[in-house]
């Protein structure tokens, strides 16, 4: 059941989640998605919405938690941060994305 | 652990998918504000602003669909909203789905009580611990076909001698006059060794079991049951250490064994034991040689040891017992063993066997039914297969759909089914047979409703899948057509239907007759003459106990007395005592050889049954005489000629064209011997020993006076004999003199006690019931199978009128007879039931050998059975093709053509 092996792109995305709510706190998910477009100066190509599933797969994790609160607007919004068990599980998950980038890294190094 | 923490939540959100979706809701459009007021900040003009968001979000109705996939468990989702559907389609057809529904719920019902039956009493542990070690040992004789228990030394010898066994012990059943523990009554007991409770390895609830030494000094102690412990002591936890009489002794109260606890696990439900004794085997038996093979042994197989090596061991054992024995030398005794829990279920096998196998038929027939009803259906919904599948839908997805319409069914008919089976249950716990054991452990548990949801979903599987699987395969183009009366595919359907009735009726043609063999040997047996009169005959049982009783002269003395004060009562003709009586049972018998009389080869030794008798029991149960006398007065004076009364087939067997009058015989294996010869004085029409539907044994009756001294050297082994039946014949009816009985016994000795008061013509009754019982219930089933089977050919029938009314119309229109028309519809009901009747005969033909335990003067192929049972049949089914026939013949061609 669920998602053991998830895979590299997908696995991206959790981990911007999982930094942007490591670094700015409490977040809804307009501000999550935009923040990862500006942190990636734009060059992560998506459509916001899929950052929703990505939020229900971690919520479902219990890595992170939910709470209605008020935006900077002044309208109802849910707003997401860290767990308890995500923030141990960022750095476990920090250190497969670099093992799995070096290795990237390593195929497309210009062979010399 | 992450998958359980994803499955919980998933579950969770099952339960509030209303409340998520409206959440998510609000959150999207939350966020598309939040984008579009961002964007207006930034300059644009409102619509673009909104515009712009939206794009940048990319698809609100794709996220929310990704969103809910991850969020419930959409396969149960999915299957939520075909079972919806489902239900919707069975709503729309009410008489379809009552029929159904009730089907399946006999089938499922009937099914799982009867395999709650079978599970409680074959296929469940026995109530010991690590009971499958547990075995019975067994002798028999190479000489003889006869299977025995064992003798009082051999358990000795056993216990001493053996070493595959980790612990053995012996019993043999006893009975006792209790008082002291409530209103005095007569005790069923069990004499059982020290080492069996703990070979048994049950516990006593309160105290504790025998000990070696108590075992071996005879001490006076008892463990009683909790039934007795409830009863006699209010369940008082002070009852150990009390002290109860039995036969008038005093013995201690040392424990109460827990209620689940019975031992031996006899047949019936009056077998349980209301206290235990230590065996503590008297000088007499410990000496015996061989005369008594009654007594039980239990042992448990030491872990790792093999069948075979136990059986070796066994070998080794009774070949060291063999030169012991001087009175029945060369002789050739072997020994075995079985499972106790073979040993306590093998009779009841067959008679359960058959009934799962019947109900077992009774749930595939209401299967094949309900598949056809379902084809019936499935035709008249070909169109909007054709549509879905014309729409695009995946043929699995219409499989499914069609599945989950035949699961809900069986699911409907399957909790109706487990109420149904509750109340089977319970009442199996009251109707079956006595000769089944651990009726007691019956009852509604866990099994019951896990052995029904297997029930359900095989049964819904194997409805739905025929009718499923011609669903799928529904020609998208062809059902579209002309309103989906492609001829093709309808033909199809109908061999299929036909196929399918064929079936059923073959089923119910085996049940019939399996039933109509029952209903035939219960005949036979009615009509069985038992060998003496059992109308106006009052029976009970006395036992006197040895201490107040200690000689044989002094028990006679008493039934004399009592035999004269009853015999002087009105309405009383006579009076006589026996140590057995006739159809309740033999026990045991004496092994005898008369003079002159050979053995061949083949030939078992000569076991009669042997009745001691006094008074006058042969009038008082009108067992005629056929030659010679019955005892008198004069048999019972002191050193009075040894003489017996022989049997009828007795006489015929072995001393056939001879007089048997004044031949003699000896109890033993060879006339040659110490033994005293005892003169044959009468001959006597056969009684049934046992109930009217078993053999006749081959009987012998000696005054009870004469029975110690028949047995010469041996006579202590007999030691007195106390306990007899009384039977009273009277004028009346025999129920007014039972009180007057029980004053009489009073009159002579106030303390004892009187069992089993009871008309010989209701233990005559008793003995029937078994077979009334297998009878009745296989009836019912073959009843049920052929109203299914009916259904069955008229649902088919009916159905094809409806479909062809046009046909019809135009042949009747151009000229064709309603003659002609309902002997054309009847032609198909007869083709389908000599289909049926022929499978019907090659599986019963088959299969009725099966039967042949429960068969009584009937062989398994009858004939008379078998063509009485096609008769049935084609009688029937040329009925439920009349209808669908007659409307078929009082169709009106100008009407029906011009509706179409």
């Amino acid at each position: 059941m669920g998602d053991g092996k998830p895979d590299v792109l997908q696995g991206t995305l959790d981990l911007m989640v999982l930094k942007t709510l490591e670094s700015m706190g409490s977040l809804h998910g307009y501000a999550i998605a935009r923040r990862i477009e500006q942190v990636s100066d734009h060059t992560v190509i998506m459509n916001q919405g899929t950052i929703y599933p990505a939020l229900l797969r971690l919520q479902q994790r219990k890595w992170i938690k939910a709470a209605w609160g008020i935006s900077e607007t002044g309208r109802r919004a849910k707003f997401y941060s860290l767990s308890k068990l995500g923030r141990q599980k960022i750095e476990t998950e920090t250190e497969n994305w670099e093992r799995v980038a070096t290795t990237m890294a390593r195929f497309l190094a210009p062979s010399s | 652990m992450d998958w359980i923490r994803i499955l919980l939540s998933r579950c969770a959100a099952l339960i509030h998918s209303r409340e998520l979706d409206a959440d998510l809701d609000e959150e999207l459009l939350v966020h598309i504000e939040l984008a579009t007021e961002e964007n207006r900040r930034r300059g644009m003009p409102e619509e673009e602003a909104r515009t712009a968001a939206l794009r940048s979000f990319g698809g609100v109705t794709q996220t929310r669909e990704s969103y809910r996939m991850k969020r419930g468990l959409p396969f149960l989702e999915a299957l939520a909203r075909d079972g919806r559907y489902a239900l919707r389609q069975l709503r729309k057809s009410p008489g379809f789905t009552v029929t159904a529904i009730l089907t399946l719920a006999v089938g499922i019902g009937g099914m799982t009580a009867v395999f709650s039956v079978v599970e409680a009493v074959l296929l469940r542990p026995l109530p010991f611990k690590n009971s499958s070690q547990l075995v019975s040992l067994h002798e028999w004789i190479r000489e003889d076909p006869h299977e025995f228990n064992v003798t009082a030394p051999d358990i000795l010898i056993f216990q001493r001698e053996s070493k595959a066994f980790s612990g053995e012990g012996g019993y043999i059943s006893a009975g006792y006059d209790v008082t002291g523990a409530g209103a005095p009554f007569h005790a069923a007991a069990e004499r059982m060794s020290a080492s069996v409770f703990p070979v048994l390895g049950i516990d006593p609830l309160l105290g504790r079991t025998f000990t070696l030494e108590e075992d071996t000094n005879a001490a006076p102690v008892t463990v009683i049951s909790y039934a007795l412990w409830r009863e006699g002591f209010q369940s008082d936890p002070g009852a150990v250490g009390k002290t109860i009489d039995l036969d008038r002794r005093p013995y201690t109260v040392i424990g109460v064994m827990p209620q689940s606890f019975e031992f031996p696990l006899d047949a019936g439900r009056l077998s349980h034991r209301d206290l235990w004794v230590p065996l503590s085997l008297t000088p007499v038996e410990k000496n015996s040689e061989g005369e008594n093979y009654d007594y039980g042994l239990v042992a448990r197989i030491r872990p790792g040891v093999s069948t075979a090596q136990a059986q070796f061991d066994i070998d080794r054992v009774i070949t060291g017992i063999q030169p012991a024995y001087t009175m029945v030398a060369n002789l050739h005794l072997k020994g075995y063993f079985r499972t106790l829990k073979e040993e306590t279920v093998r009779k009841a096998r067959p008679l359960l066997n058959v009934l799962l196998g019947a109900v077992s038929l009774i749930l595939l027939i209401a299967c094949v039914n309900i598949a056809n009803l379902l084809l019936v259906r499935a035709a008249g919904r070909k169109r909007e297969f054709g549509v879905r599948l014309a729409l695009g839908a995946a043929r699995r997805i219409v499989l499914r759909q069609l599945l989950t319409e035949s699961l809900l069914l069986s699911a409907i008919g399957g909790v109706l089914g487990i109420a149904l089976a509750t109340v089977l249950v319970r009442a199996a716990a009251v109707a079956l047979p006595d000769s089944l054991p651990r009726l007691d452990e019956i009852a509604i548990g866990w099994s019951l409703f896990a052995a029904a949801l297997a029930f359900v979903a095989a049964t819904g599987v194997l409805c739905g899948i025929v009718p499923a699987w011609a669903g799928m395969r529904t020609n998208v183009l062809d059902s579209l057509r002309d309103g989906g009366q492609a001829a093709g595919t309808g033909s199809a359907r109908h061999k299929l239907q036909s196929i399918l009735v064929t079936l059923e009726i073959a089923l119910a043609m085996l049940l019939l007759v399996a039933s109509g063999l029952l209903l035939r040997s219960f005949a036979k047996m009615l009509e069985t003459d038992p060998g003496f009169q059992p109308q106006h005959v009052l029976t009970a049982a006395l036992s006197l106990p040895r201490h107040d009783y200690p000689t044989q002269q002094r028990v006679d003395a008493f039934y004399t007395e009592l035999q004269g004060k009853m015999e002087l009562l009105p309405g009383v003709k006579s009076v006589g005592f026996s140590s057995n009586i006739p159809i309740v049972g033999q026990k045991g018998g004496r092994l005898i050889t008369p003079e002159g009389h050979v053995r061949s080869a083949s030939e078992g030794f000569l076991i009669a049954s042997t009745y001691l008798v006094q008074g006058n029991y042969f009038q008082a149960l009108k067992i005629p005489l056929i030659r010679g006398r019955v005892f008198e007065d004069r048999d019972e004076q002191a050193g009075a000629p040894l003489v017996a009364i022989i049997s009828q087939s007795f006489a015929a067997k072995y001393f056939p064209g001879k007089d048997p009058i004044g031949a003699q015989m000896k109890i033993g294996t060879k006339f040659d011997s110490p033994m005293p010869a005892i003169t044959v004085v009468g001959v006597v029409g056969d009684v049934k020993q046992a109930a009217l539907d078993q053999p006749t044994v081959v009987q012998m009756y000696e005054p009870v006076s004469q029975a110690a001294a028949a047995l010469g050297p041996m006579a202590a082994m007999l030691g007195v004999a106390g306990n007899m039946d009384v039977l009273i014949r009277t004028a009346g009816d025999p129920t007014l003199l039972a009180a007057t009985l029980v004053k009489i016994v009073h009159q002579l000795d106030p303390l004892l006690v009187i069992s089993n008061v009871n008309t010989m013509d209701e233990i005559v009754a008793a003995t029937e019931s078994s077979r009334r019982f297998n009878t009745a219930i296989l009836s019912a089933f073959a009843g049920i199978a052929l109203v299914l089977a009916l259904l069955g050919v008229y649902g088919v029938l009916a159905y094809g009128v409806t479909q062809q009314t046009r046909e019809i119309a135009i042949r009747m229109a151009l000229g064709a007879s309603r003659g002609v028309v309902l002997l054309r519809t009847l032609r198909y009901a007869l083709i389908v039931a000599t289909a049926g009747v022929a499978g019907g005969l090659i599986v019963s033909i088959g299969l009725t050998r099966f039967l042949s335990s429960l068969l009584y003067g009937v062989k398994p192929l009858d004939w008379v059975t078998i063509a009485g049972t096609v008769i049935v049949l084609f009688g029937c089914c040329a009925l439920a093709g009349f209808w669908p026939a007659r409307r078929a013949a009082s169709i009106d061609p100008m009407q029906a053509l011009r509706t179409e």
